[in-house]
């Protein structure tokens, strides 16, 4: 497949199963975004939007939104939060954008997610 | 000869034509899960590079125009009594609506929720035709696509 060699998009997919559901992710490193798909339904169900603000202070402060479907759930945000600000330690421009489709938003398995995620990082 | 043909009559009667509502029969492909097509069209001197993401219940979708930037991300779904399609625009975009038409049409032809990202920059109805095309296309050839539209047109 030296068309994925040459595709400028790099994406990784792989699954992990916790508390006996299946998650399904995908992580896409586009040119200014990276892509995080971890979906448990067969659909991306919320997708945030996390990136780091460029600021004056020493302290980075980050700036976490929920662009598409469940506005009431703190621990999606706190998920991205986390992945943002792994990924910005690493390629500091690139805002994530982040789809959860989860039967289950307990913080085991979200904490499961993010550590996968980082495992399989692209940044 | 009656018989015959009442037993012609029959047997035809018997045969059942494929269920048109099993959609893509997302029952017996995708239980496995996800899966990633990645592929680039030239022509002329522009480079379209596609990248579909089939959900169970969703396709996921990039369009890059001549670089791997994000661009606009739209979501389209059909709406139920009336089986019409509404697209929003979810990140970016809300000024041009460059994508949000070919998103709408796919959802007609894929009869998928569809989630759209496409950097084609705006006022450019032909790039934006060629690509809509080359990934309907796809999205045949892929098997991802309904076999009769959702709307009449």
């Amino acid at each position: 497949m030296d068309d994925a060699a040459n595709f400028p998009v790099r994406h990784r997919k792989f699954s992990l199963e916790t508390k006996g559901n299946k998650t399904e992710i995908v992580i896409c490193s586009y040119e200014d975004h990276i892509l995080v798909i971890a979906t448990q339904i067969g659909a991306m169900g919320t997708i945030l939007h996390a990136r780091k603000e460029e600021g004056m202070s020493v302290e980075p402060t980050f700036s976490v939104s929920v662009i598409f479907g469940k506005r009431d759930e703190p621990m999606l945000i706190a998920t991205a939060r986390r992945l943002i600000d792994h990924i910005s330690s690493f390629v500091p421009s690139k805002p994530l954008v982040l789809s959860l489709g989860l039967k289950d938003h307990s913080s085991e398995t979200l904490k499961e997610i993010v550590a996968a995620v980082i495992d399989n990082r692209l940044w | 000869m009656e018989t015959e043909y009442d037993q012609v009559l029959h047997s035809v009667a018997q045969v059942k034509i494929a269920d048109q509502i099993n959609d893509s029969g997302d029952v017996n492909r995708d239980e496995d899960g996800v899966k990633v097509s990645c592929f680039t069209e030239v022509f002329d001197d522009v480079t379209l590079q596609f990248q579909i993401i089939r959900l169970t219940k969703q396709i996921y979708v990039w369009i890059g125009y001549n670089s791997a930037k994000f661009g606009n991300l739209y979501a389209a779904a059909s709406t139920r009594p009336s089986n019409t399609v509404s697209v929003t625009s979810v990140l970016g975009g809300t000024s041009d609506n460059t994508g949000s038409g070919i998103a709408r049409r796919l959802v007609m032809k894929a009869g998928l929720n569809i989630i759209l990202a496409c950097n084609i920059p705006k006022n450019n109805p032909l790039l934006e035709a060629k690509a809509e095309k080359m990934l309907i296309r796809k999205l045949i050839d892929l098997g991802y696509t309904m076999p009769t539209p959702l709307r009449a047109t």
